[in-house]
């Protein structure tokens, strides 16, 4: 009976120490995935997560916090990593901390790397996310790196053909070469310096006249400044313009004038609306002139038959001798 | 003609362990247990193997270790060695080494004792006197082998894991708080519980089939070296066969 007893603590020895054992290993695992104890979560999301699975761990400056619980696919550009962090890094993750992913060593797994940015903020809290950090992207690195090289095969090529043409070209050196060049430059800074200077007094004299305008001297000053000059402005406008009034009421009346005078040319019986409009008028001119045609042409047939009267024919014969001495008078002086 | 009969016998085996195997649950959900015979069995089939199956966990860790060494230095991985050599003694040479070794040590002891008992008509006087031989025997045994195996089995990673610390600094030097460090932070659950789960298998396998050798036993003495020699070979057979299913079915839910 005592050996049996001995064997069954024998047994359970051996049962507890097997149990222990695998407890202990779960239990260590369990702690290395933050499965015990408190924890909380953050959020970070990335672009592309570059085989980040879930259970890699997560670092804040190079310490293992916490791991990755899980990650969702959000969208076409975007993945939302979730992580569970232990309690002990709530003092010191802040919510302007930058994530990224990196590789543990060169061909390890992958790790979270959570970094404090400059700046100062408030302590992360449950569920917060994070800004995130583009990885490395060695394919994009080489790339960029490709077309930079490009770039600077370009750049260098120009270089050397400007520099072989700046070798090459004698007006540079000439110029570099000119010994007079520099004392002429020193001359030319003199000269700006004195002109400089001149503009500067130029400037300071308006000023002056500008000031001197507002205190109110010169004439300019006191149309800007007199205050009687601009009541006597004031007194010869109001004066053009009863002048002007006056010249109104003038023409107003010389308007009423001709429109009388119109009128009576027009309907009146005056002399010029006879002469103007009486058609009859025109008729008894043309007999009037008619008549006195006839009257001058009786007149000259009488002239006619008075000139051959033997009473004036001596008078006119007296005439036409006069006429013929004063024609041979003119042509002997010639 | 004879190829055929041997099929023919091969598959009348396997028809007979099933039947067995049924016949072993339904003894063992009915009452009434044999609670003290049980525990009996425990110290016989677990505690009794265990400087064995430690000895070669133990040995297991430390050759692994020796033996992987090179190729890691090689690759520049020498620091991942606790790493890579616990990883596979807890996946897989633990449960099944110390698998192996339990049944070279349960199947035969098992297989020869019932057989032993069956040619000398022991177990026709137990159904005389009114014991259930069946309960008495077979059930209390092949629980005991199913419940010990896992025991056992992480005993000896335990040890194993030991061994490739010693085996680590053998070359090296890597302090036991780094060791440990390194050995629980590459470890996961899918590493651990899937192994745990199929070493319940294993150890029914060699308790069910050194007990269904032993309990048919014929043709005397010669008999009981051949049930002792075949459950043996059987269990170490049926445990490989065990283990592809469990990676297989460990594959299919993700577990890797």
């Amino acid at each position: 009976m005592i050996k049996q007893n001995a064997n069954n603590i024998k047994l359970g020895i051996f049962v507890l120490a097997g149990l222990i054992f695998l407890i202990l290993i779960l239990y260590m695992i369990g702690r290395n995935r933050n499965l015990f104890g408190s924890n909380f979560i953050l959020k970070v999301e990335f672009e592309n997560v570059q085989g980040l699975k879930a259970g890699n761990n997560v670092r804040y400056a190079g310490i293992d916090v916490g791991t990755v619980k899980r990650i969702n696919l959000i969208n076409d550009t975007v993945t939302e990593v979730i992580m569970t962090i232990g309690d002990k890094a709530k003092t010191i993750i802040r919510k302007n901390a930058i994530a990224s992913i990196a590789t543990d060593g060169l061909v390890g797994n992958k790790v979270v790397n959570i970094t404090s940015a400059k700046q100062a903020s408030a302590l992360a809290e449950d569920g917060d996310v994070l800004r995130s950090k583009k990885p490395l992207d060695t394919d994009d690195m080489l790339r960029t790196l490709s077309r930079t090289n490009n770039d600077v095969a370009f750049i260098a090529e120009n270089l050397k053909t400007t520099v072989s043409r700046l070798n090459n070209s004698t007006a540079l050196w000439n110029i570099l070469n000119d010994k007079a060049l520099p004392h002429n430059l020193q001359l030319s800074a003199y000269h700006i310096r004195l002109a400089t200077a001149k503009a500067n007094s130029i400037v300071n004299d308006l000023y002056a006249i500008v000031s001197n305008v507002k205190n109110g001297g010169g004439s300019l000053g006191a149309i800007l400044t007199d205050t009687a000059f601009a009541y006597n402005l004031n007194m010869a406008v109001t004066k053009i313009e009863t002048v002007s009034d006056h010249a109104d009421t003038l023409s107003l009346q010389l308007s009423h004038l001709v429109t009388g005078i119109q009128s009576d040319v027009n309907h009146g019986s005056g002399i010029v609306n006879a002469l103007l409009k009486d058609s009859g008028m025109v008729i008894k001119l043309n007999e009037s002139l008619d008549n006195v045609q006839k009257g001058t042409d009786g007149f000259n047939q009488n002239m006619e038959a008075l000139k051959h009267n033997f009473l004036f024919r001596g008078y006119f014969r007296k005439i036409e001798s006069k006429k013929k001495q004063e024609g041979k008078q003119v042509t002997t002086a010639r | 003609m004879k190829q055929i009969s041997s099929l023919n016998a091969a598959l009348n085996e396997a028809g007979d362990i099933s039947r067995f195997t049924g016949r072993f649950l339904s003894h063992w959900f009915k009452p009434r247990y044999e609670v003290a015979e049980f525990f009996r069995q425990c110290f016989i089939i677990g505690y009794k193997s265990l400087p064995l199956v430690g000895l070669t966990g133990f040995i297991m860790g430390l050759v692994l270790t020796m033996q992987l060494r090179p190729s890691m230095v090689d690759y520049g991985v020498e620091s991942q060695l606790p790493a890579i050599v616990s990883i596979a003694l807890i996946r897989e040479i633990g449960p099944v080494i110390t698998a192996l070794i339990f049944a070279g040590k349960i199947g035969s002891s098992i297989g020869a004792e019932l057989g032993s008992m069956r040619v000398t008509e022991q177990i026709d006087a137990m159904e005389v006197s009114g014991t259930n031989p069946f309960k008495y025997l077979v059930v209390t045994r092949v629980f005991a082998a199913t419940c010990m195996l896992p025991v056992l089995v992480m005993l000896s990673d335990a040890i194993a894991l030991y061994g490739c610390y010693l085996g680590v600094n053998i070359r090296g030097d890597t302090s036991f708080n780094l060791f440990w460090t390194q050995v629980f932070d590459n470890l996961a659950f899918y590493d651990v519980l899937p192994a745990f789960v199929k070493t319940f298998f294993f150890g029914f396998a060699v308790g069910i089939i050194g007990c269904y050798k032993g309990y048919n036993s014929r043709k005397g003495t010669e008999g009981v070296g051949r049930s002792a020699n075949s459950a043996v070979v059987v269990s170490s057979i049926i445990i490989f066969v065990l283990d592809l299913l469990a990676v297989q079915i460990t594959d299919l839910l993700g577990f890797y």
